[in-house]
């Protein structure tokens, strides 16, 4: 019996070797963090590029494959902040959406350019989707763009890179250590 | 060692980790279907069932879109009680209650209901099929996906005769290899 039983013994171990492997969490002094509003993000958001910070907002959308990114609005749609789940949040659930949240994290700058557009024109040509390249924005099924809607973007974000005068487009993020859904 | 010992492991080794995974198994094939659909565009959401409907509301009185008009538009659809938020667009607004939105365009008043219903349980299927959790958790599916290879394998030699692998079971299993090949085949 004991002979017959040792195979569940081996994922057994599997699992206690793996308990080790906890994540690491954000060391995070909570004093340090500066509390920011969706309405003005993007001009304040180059000074605090992976500083803790807080953010208050209505969940406008949250990503349907796998909740891995929700917006924030406050008011209007016209401005949103683009939320990522860090390693303690498996996902923000759709349930979400129309709530008011509380968030803390680290903002994220990611930086488009020349180099970036023509990988990502290239990518979007072929057949096999990837969800991770691209811009993710609020607009409601932006996950079901078509390969001319995204090659519209494409050129249109060369046309602001043109006009920006540099070398580099940066979208900022905030990737969340926690949140709470304000009542 | 004898052949027939082998066979012995080999059949311990396959119905053990059929025990074992039996559960992973099970939320992974569970999970799979939903995930295939949602997919193909058959399912809205993974881990909600939507539904629309179409209608029409009432204009703000005094073209001012707040919060007593987004309670006075759920009040047609019953959901007054149940109101989140709204956010105003750019020529329409988007009103949130606890199980679903209501889009109104401003200009017209035609409205777009949308209500949700969790799918309970599948939701958490899909979660671990989606290895959204990590951790641990990618440990034990990484171990799970190694049992289903291990017990793919010595699940070929399970039977002896023409059962087995020596006929009907190598028919079957060149027929499963080929579906797949002919899929790549043709879509890439």
């Amino acid at each position: 019996m004991i002979k017959k039983l040792f195979l569940l013994f081996i994922p057994c171990l599997f699992l206690l070797a793996s308990c080790n492997q906890g994540a690491k969490n954000a060391d995070v002094n909570k004093a340090d963090t500066v509390s920011l509003a969706v309405k003005s993000f993007i001009d304040s958001a180059a000074k605090y590029v992976e500083k803790p910070i807080r953010i208050e907002g209505t969940v406008l959308h949250t990503c349907k494959e796998g909740g891995k990114r929700m917006f924030l609005a406050d008011g209007t749609d016209s401005i949103t902040v683009e939320v990522t789940t860090g390693a303690n949040i498996p996902k923000f659930d759709e349930n979400l959406i129309g709530s008011r949240v509380k968030v803390l994290g680290i903002l994220k700058e990611e930086r488009v350019d020349a180099k970036y557009l023509n990988e990502w024109e290239a990518q979007t040509k072929k057949p096999a989707e990837d969800h991770s390249t691209g811009i993710h924005s609020a607009t409601k099924g932006h996950e079901d763009q078509g390969t001319k809607e995204t090659l519209d973007q494409i050129n249109s974000l060369r046309d602001d890179l043109k006009k920006s005068g540099k070398d580099h487009l940066s979208f900022y993020s905030v990737e969340a250590i926690s949140y709470t859904v304000a009542k | 060692m004898q052949r027939k010992t082998l066979r012995r492991w080999n059949n311990a080794i396959h119905r053990d980790l059929g025990y074992f995974f039996f559960g992973m198994t099970f939320i992974y094939a569970l999970s799979g279907i939903i995930l295939n659909h949602f997919k193909s565009g058959d399912f809205a959401h993974p881990d909600y069932s939507k539904k629309y409907e179409q209608l029409t509301v009432a204009l703000p009185a005094n073209a001012v879109a707040d919060k007593a008009y987004a309670l006075k538009v759920l009040e047609q659809v019953h959901e007054e009680k149940h109101f989140r938020s709204f956010i105003l667009g750019n020529g329409y607004i988007d009103i949130f209650f606890d199980n679903g939105s209501l889009y109104v365009d401003l200009s017209s008043g035609k409205a777009e209901l949308e209500t949700k219903t969790p799918r309970y349980i599948l939701k958490e299927f899909n979660l671990l099929h989606y290895n959204s959790i990590k951790k641990w958790f990618t440990w034990f599916s990484d171990a799970y996906a190694v049992g289903l290879i291990l017990m793919a394998i010595t699940g070929l030699f399970v039977l002896r005769g023409k059962n087995g692998i020596m006929w009907r079971g190598a028919v079957l299993a060149v027929i499963g290899i080929i579906i797949p090949l002919i899929i790549i085949l043709l879509y890439t």
